[in-house]
């Protein structure tokens, strides 16, 4: 039996979900397809002692060791960084820290400010109201008045407080003249309906029970069913089936075997890594799959005398310096970073080295974890990665998983310029670190776990020699066929891109909702 | 096989005569060996470091036992990765060695939820340095 949908969402993540909620209406069909299930965050492993197992096993954010139902194999082994992405309603959101920051309005004019790359076909003041209206839905704490940033609307709810460790990271920064903020995370300081306040435990990657911290499942799907969406969740997408420039039908298969959704729009909201297997042969742009950008990413951690029990709050969202952020020419490199606070982590994760190395096993061992467990605070340094042309998303020859679906593959190394402003930012780091008063310092050159903003393989531009996709997301060339996903993005910034993607993803779908459809289901 | 495992993890983490107990004498081989088996390649790799350790392994002195794990450790450092994850995860988890973590270092021997820990005030205060300096974004068009 064939159905019908007027549009088709591939993917119910951050992105899939917000273009979800956006586009619905009465008389506007809209079906989400999700390979993964849904988690139920309210029996997190946070509930257990052993809670840092998962982080492991089943919320190892590494599809291939992770190795869940949901899960395809990725073949990393040209990459210098490993995937790490979440396949569940609710997508990477699921496992994440929920820091919460937004582009800079220079970040989506690199071209016209730095030379390189390309300026992006939309502005920050065309995402300006969606990314009001989507803090608005995911929840965040923060507080306005950044001067890092453009003014901007006040915080739903007050910042997260700081810690022992970042209070002495905050006059640091201050000593050395630097700025720093509050992150915005999309973590409620405050209750809101279901949602309870934080109580500070700490491990946010694994899920919140208290559904504190925002996943796209808590905070879109409900409201978007409510309107009228329809999710799928365990529905794999096999095939797109084109005739001419149009996508006629959407070919999945559930735990009710193969199926069919003939289509008016399709929307692919599934990550560049998944939305290759079944855009190759689609997307005919040469760009398709190029230009991949990945935030390499190094930590720098300072180990302090006394134990700052920093195990205590978000692990990810407390303060970041965004003192090197915008380019300046003396520093070598062009574009900027950010330096990301990380709290301390659980006992275990401290011996199995945490964001550093792993603790030595034998006779110091137990010296060493005592000096370290709570006694550490971490910062990233967050790299403007630029897009480069062998940095590519493509799919394996022979490979396969067990849908018959191509094996993509990661191909990433870290390119001059980045690896400039990692070795600068790693400076930068320690230095704070050391003005804290941290007696210690460990470097993690480059996070190789940390292919988790994946950008730039289905980037906007004005037309198919800029870009694969217009503003909105409409695949130039092709009538009825999207992309919301960071794969859209031109440029990478130096921040986490959630809160963008999901902004761009509001405004395509308010556009496809608003008129703006230029296909309709025919039943 | 569990006595050479109790050698092993006796020598991974040893005790300190004082705080904290060896591993293999605290009773964590069976645990960490079901542990190895979670893992991918894990019961493989905890095979084949059992395989390599010598004869007589179990009664030699710390610092040969360390000698000879060195040199496993530097011939096949992935499997030996594993089998460290395993003892170290048997370890952290288990109750006991985490009321000896909660007297040294405060840290709780409970989960992190559902008590968690007071969430404090943003003390806005702090910032007012960073006000003062005024704004470091580049404006555009």
């Amino acid at each position: 039996m064939t159905q019908t949908a007027d549009i088709v969402i591939v993917g119910a993540g951050a992105a899939g979900l917000a273009f979800a909620w956006a586009a619905v209406a009465p008389g506007i069909k809209v079906v989400v397809l999700e390979a993964g299930g849904h988690v139920d965050q309210r029996v997190a492993p946070s509930l257990a002692s052993d809670w840092e197992l998962a982080l492991q096993t089943t919320f190892n954010a590494n599809p291939n060791l992770r190795r869940g139902a949901a899960d395809y194999p990725v073949d990393d082994s040209e990459s210098v960084i490993r995937p790490a992405i979440f396949n569940a309603v609710g997508g990477s959101t699921i496992r994440w820290g929920a820091h919460f920051p937004r582009l800079r309005p220079s970040d989506f004019r690199k071209r016209t400010l730095d030379g390189v790359a390309a300026d992006w076909p939309v502005s920050y003041k065309d995402l300006e109201p969606f990314y009001d209206l989507n803090d608005e839905i995911m929840g965040v704490s923060g507080l306005a008045g950044d001067p890092g940033n453009p003014p901007r609307a006040p915080r739903s709810c007050p910042p997260l407080p700081l810690c022992p460790a970042t209070r002495l990271l905050a006059a640091a920064y201050d000593r050395l003249g630097w700025h720093w903020w509050p992150s915005d995370a999309a973590i409620l300081s405050r209750a809101r309906g279901t949602r309870e306040a934080c109580n500070n435990c700490g491990p946010c990657g694994v899920g919140c029970p208290r559904h504190a911290r925002a996943s796209a499942d808590i905070a879109y799907l409900g409201v978007a069913q409510a309107q009228g969406v329809e999710l799928r969740p365990g529905a794999v997408v096999t095939k797109l089936e084109r005739l001419g420039h149009d996508i006629t039908d959407v070919h999945y298969v559930d735990a009710n075997g193969p199926a069919r959704l003939s289509c008016g729009e399709v929307v692919m909201a599934g990550n560049a890594l998944g939305n290759a297997r079944l855009l190759t042969g689609i997307i005919d742009n040469p760009l398709f799959g190029c230009g991949l950008m990945l935030h390499p990413t190094a930590i720098v951690t300072g180990l302090f005398k006394h134990n700052q029990q920093s195990w205590r709050g978000a692990f990810a969202s407390a303060l970041v310096s965004q003192e090197f952020y915008e380019s300046d020419e003396s520093r070598g490199f062009i574009g900027g970073l950010q330096l990301q606070a990380l709290r301390g982590q659980g006992p275990l994760t401290t011996a199995l080295g945490g964001y550093g190395l792993r603790l030595p096993w034998g006779q110091r061992h137990k010296e060493d974890f005592v000096a370290r467990f709570g006694h550490s605070l971490s910062l990233t340094v967050t790299c403007d990665d630029l897009p480069e042309g062998a940095n590519r998303i493509a799919l394996h020859a022979t490979q396969t998983d067990r849908h018959g679906l191509p094996v993509p593959r990661m191909i990433y190394r870290v390119g001059e310029n980045s690896q400039k402003m990692l070795d600068y930012g790693i400076k930068r780091a320690s230095e704070a670190l050391r003005e804290a008063g941290a007696r210690q310092i460990a470097v993690n050159p480059l996070v190789r776990n940390g292919g988790f903003h994946l950008m730039g393989t289905a980037r906007m531009g004005v037309d198919d020699h800029a870009g694969v996709t217009d503003a909105r997301g409409r695949v130039h060339g092709m009538n009825n066929l999207s992309i919301v996903d960071a794969s859209t993005f031109v440029t990478a910034a130096a921040v986490n891109p959630t809160p963008t993607l999901q902004a761009i993803a509001l405004r395509a779908g308010t556009a496809m909702r608003d008129g703006k459809i230029t296909q309709r289901a025919i039943a | 096989m569990t006595g050479r495992l109790t050698a092993l993890l006796d020598t991974l983490l040893p005790g300190d005569g004082a705080d904290w107990p060896a591993a293999g004498a605290h009773g964590l081989a069976v645990h960490a060996a079901t542990l190895a088996d979670d893992m991918l390649g894990g019961a493989e790799a905890m095979a084949a470091v059992l395989d390599a350790l010598p004869q007589g392994f179990a009664d030699l002195p710390q610092l040969r036992r360390e000698e000879f794990l060195h040199e496993i450790e530097a011939q096949d450092a992935a499997r030996f990765d594993a089998v460290i994850t395993a003892a170290y995860n048997a370890y952290y988890t288990d109750p006991a060695i985490r009321d000896i973590i909660e007297r040294l270092t405060g840290y709780p021997n409970r989960p992190p939820q559902p008590e968690g820990y007071v969430l404090d005030q943003f003390d806005e205060s702090l910032l007012d340095a960073v006000k003062a300096r005024g704004p470091i974004w580049r404006p555009v068009d």
